[in-house]
């Protein structure tokens, strides 16, 4: 069994599965495993390991040929999918597409649950959905000094280049910072151009500490809005924590004092 | 009457606090049925499924900023809060109040956009001129292009309506109460046919207004508004050729909600009301409010166990079957038994009385009949027809693709067989299914009279979820 070790990353995981089509030692002599800080440890002894060196240009080719020959949901499974972290991400996005590619019609191979890999990839895609869908209503941003924009956040799953596009197109006259702080990214969107993905090294902390002069005003009348609303004689606070639970409030003003 | 009692000068905030507070009891908060994208020169788009920005501590979603414009009122209907004859707090936003909020919220991703209602201030005509002013300054000043919900104020001038229509994606007229006799007695001032006309207007202007004329794509993309109407209420606007399959009128079409355990009428009579508003008026959505005892009045009943929670989750249930199961309301409940059950939900109590069509071949149903399964969804189904078409199903792949077994057991066979050797019989699968963790009501003990014995004290009852909490639409 020849191991292809590949980087935690979209593009880590579909240049691995180029290179492990490519070096035809037949699929079922194969793995794919996503690398990530405790892999090491699960290094098996009757394996091979090979590097996989990233390359968007592989990348690119495999995706392409995804959505030719297995269609747009497919694609969209797998770019959700990457997003989660599991340790059999990568092998089974790599059975999927093996498996699309030798049907007829590629576009069936999601449907098909029965088939643990295509039911662990669209586990995942769910998961990393729901909570990107999640995060476009919970996310908060902050006014800070001169107009820009600022959220933070600390998503399970890596979901910032998931939800960039969507506050892209609504705040499109915004300046604005969406911060991933459990993962040191940034997606930064200038007013009428194209937002970028970029590591936080750089990032000013103390300019991040200060807030424009009505952002006070505003969250103090989000908070009482929020406080308002709610009918006394309805009280379900355990719904309210299924629905919105514990890990995202700190992040949401209206739950601060 | 028209005297008004609003004190000038009011900061926002108590504005915002009243005017909030007076607007609560209106359930609708989706913000579903529309996709567009920014118009380019604006901020905003909205999304097909809607997007819950918070949760309030009665569970409820918080999506759109759900204000009333003024709660002075000159009706006196007897459940309301705003009602003339109370002695409460009274305020009115201005228009550029309304859209600074909007604005405001809506750039720091609080809100998907704006719900506006109000009482009615002097006449039903000065109040939707009113209303539909700041939708125009909204849309072509502020350039807004997120979601507005508005009402339509019954008695307005229809030409107010149809412009106010334009500006907006969803409308709502309240039916307020089930049956005519009970507006009769709790709100004279209004009448049936005064609520329905507006809302059979918006339908036909959906109609007139409508997708049919649009070539194009259907999916992404978003209608370009380039701008709203300019000249207020000029009628159509250019219509740009590919852009995506959209009502210019009502975009996320209509919805109205109805108070619930106000009046007398039994569930049978209010799901054919809702029934019949789905098929004639082509509503989207009928919401249903537990009614909250907020005035002393004679004529209103006292409720000692609080809002009748668990009727309104399962009016919720048997709408969602009309909806989306392709059941009609004349299955789930008739003359003879009015009312749901308490102890079921009204799927699995239908299945337990229709026993005859049970149990279904999994691999070989049609859709149609599994979605009639207990256990099996709108998503599980799909997911079932797609999978077996490439190799049979076995029990743990139901598991896998989202079915409840532990309900759907006693209705299925996959390859023939049942999961566990079971009598189809009424008696024993109810109390099988009771036993199994069906979410009981607060307060009801289990109708089973004979129990294992236990040495610990494990019998803790299960407070009933809230109905808004399990509606599948997000909103």
């Amino acid at each position: 069994m020849t191991v292809f070790v590949c980087e935690d990353s979209l593009d880590g995981i579909l240049t691995g599965v180029y290179d492990a089509w490519d070096s035809r030692l037949g699929h079922s002599r194969v793995k794919l495993q996503a690398e990530t800080e405790d892999s090491y440890e699960t290094y098996e002894l009757f394996c091979q390991y090979r590097q996989v060196k990233t390359d968007p240009g592989k990348a690119e080719k495999v995706l392409r040929t995804v959505l030719r020959r297995m269609g747009e949901e497919t694609r969209e499974a797998i770019c959700y999918a990457c997003a989660c972290s599991h340790p059999d991400k990568a092998d089974a996005i790599y059975r999927l597409i093996v498996l699309g590619f030798s049907m007829e019609d590629g576009t069936k191979a999601v449907n098909y649950l029965q088939n643990p890999s295509v039911l662990l990839v669209m586990k995942l895609r769910q998961k990393a959905w729901h909570e990107a869908h999640r995060m476009l209503g919970f996310l908060r941003f902050e006014e800070l000094p001169g107009g820009v924009l600022y959220a933070g956040m600390e998503p399970p799953c890596a979901v910032l280049p998931l939800i960039a596009p969507h506050f892209a197109d609504r705040l499109r006259q915004e300046n604005w910072i969406i911060h991933d702080r459990k993962r040191g990214l940034l997606a930064v969107h200038r007013k009428e151009s194209r937002w970028i993905l970029t590591d936080d090294e750089d990032l000013n902390s103390e300019f991040l500490e200060r807030r424009s002069e009505r952002e006070e005003e505003f969250r103090i009348l989000w908070k009482i809005f929020c406080e308002t609303i709610a009918i006394e004689e309805r009280r379900n606070p355990r719904c309210q924590q299924t629905l919105l639970p514990f890990r995202f409030r700190p992040y949401m003003n209206e739950f601060h004092e | 009457m028209t005297e008004i009692r609003v004190r000038a000068g009011m900061p926002v905030m108590e504005k915002l606090r009243i005017l909030a507070d007076a607007a609560k009891y209106d359930v609708a908060c989706t913000s579903s049925g529309v996709s567009r994208g920014n118009s380019g020169d604006g901020i905003g788009n909205c999304i097909e499924a809607g997007i819950c920005h918070s949760f309030a501590a009665d569970g409820r979603c918080i999506s759109l900023l759900k204000i009333l414009f003024t709660n002075e009122c000159i009706f006196n209907c007897r459940y309301c809060l705003n009602r003339v004859s109370n002695d409460v707090p009274r305020a009115a936003f201005t228009p550029e109040e309304v859209c600074e909020l909007t604005m405001e919220f809506y750039r720091r991703n609080y809100i998907e956009g704006l719900f506006l209602s109000s009482g009615i201030l002097k006449s039903p005509d000065y109040t939707m001129e009113l209303l539909y002013e700041t939708l125009y300054k909204l849309r072509n000043q502020y350039h807004f292009g997120g979601y507005i919900h508005v009402k339509a104020i019954p008695g307005a001038d229809p030409l107010l309506i149809e412009r106010t229509g334009f500006l907006a994606d969803r409308m709502s007229v309240n039916l307020e109460l089930p049956t005519a006799e009970g507006l009769r007695t709790l709100a004279p001032a209004k009448t049936r046919e005064k609520i329905l006309k507006p809302m059979r207007q918006i339908q036909n202007s959906r109609l007139e207004y409508g997708e049919g004329l649009l070539p194009g794509t259907g999916s992404g993309g978003g209608r370009s508004y380039g701008q709203w109407p300019a000249v207020p209420g000029s009628g159509r606007r250019d219509i740009s050729v590919g852009k995506s399959r959209q009502h210019l009128f009502v975009p996320a079409g209509q919805s109205t909600q109805m108070i619930i355990g106000a009046t007398p009428e039994n569930d049978f009579q209010i799901m054919s009301v809702a029934e019949s508003l789905y098929r004639k008026f082509d509503l989207k959505r009928v919401f249903y409010s537990a009614f909250v005892r907020v005035n002393e009045d004679s004529l209103l009943p006292t409720l000692p166990g609080g809002p009748p929670l668990l009727r309104e989750h399962r009016l919720y249930q048997a709408d969602w079957l009309l909806r989306y199961y392709g059941f009609e309301a004349g299955e789930l409940l008739s003359e003879d038994r009015p009312n749901f059950n308490v102890l079921l939900d009204p799927k699995c109590d239908w299945a337990l009385r229709h026993l005859e069509q049970f149990p279904v071949e999994v691999n070989r149903a049609p859709y149609q009949t599994l979605l009639r399964v207990p256990g099996i969804g709108v998503k599980s189904a799909q997911r079932i027809v797609k999978a077996r078409r490439l190799g049979t199903v076995d029990f743990p792949d139901l598991k896998r693709m989202g079915v409840v077994l532990k309900r759907a057991l006693y209705f299925i066979t996959c390859g023939g067989k049942t999961l566990y050797p079971i009598r189809i019989e009424e008696d024993f699968i109810t109390r099988n299914i009771l036993d199994a963790g069906e979410r009981r009501p607060y307060g009801i003990s289990d109708g089973v009279t004979y129990r294992q014995l236990s040495l610990f004290d494990d019998q803790t009852l299960i407070q009933p979820g809230n109905a808004e909490g399990r509606r599948k639409e997000v909103g």
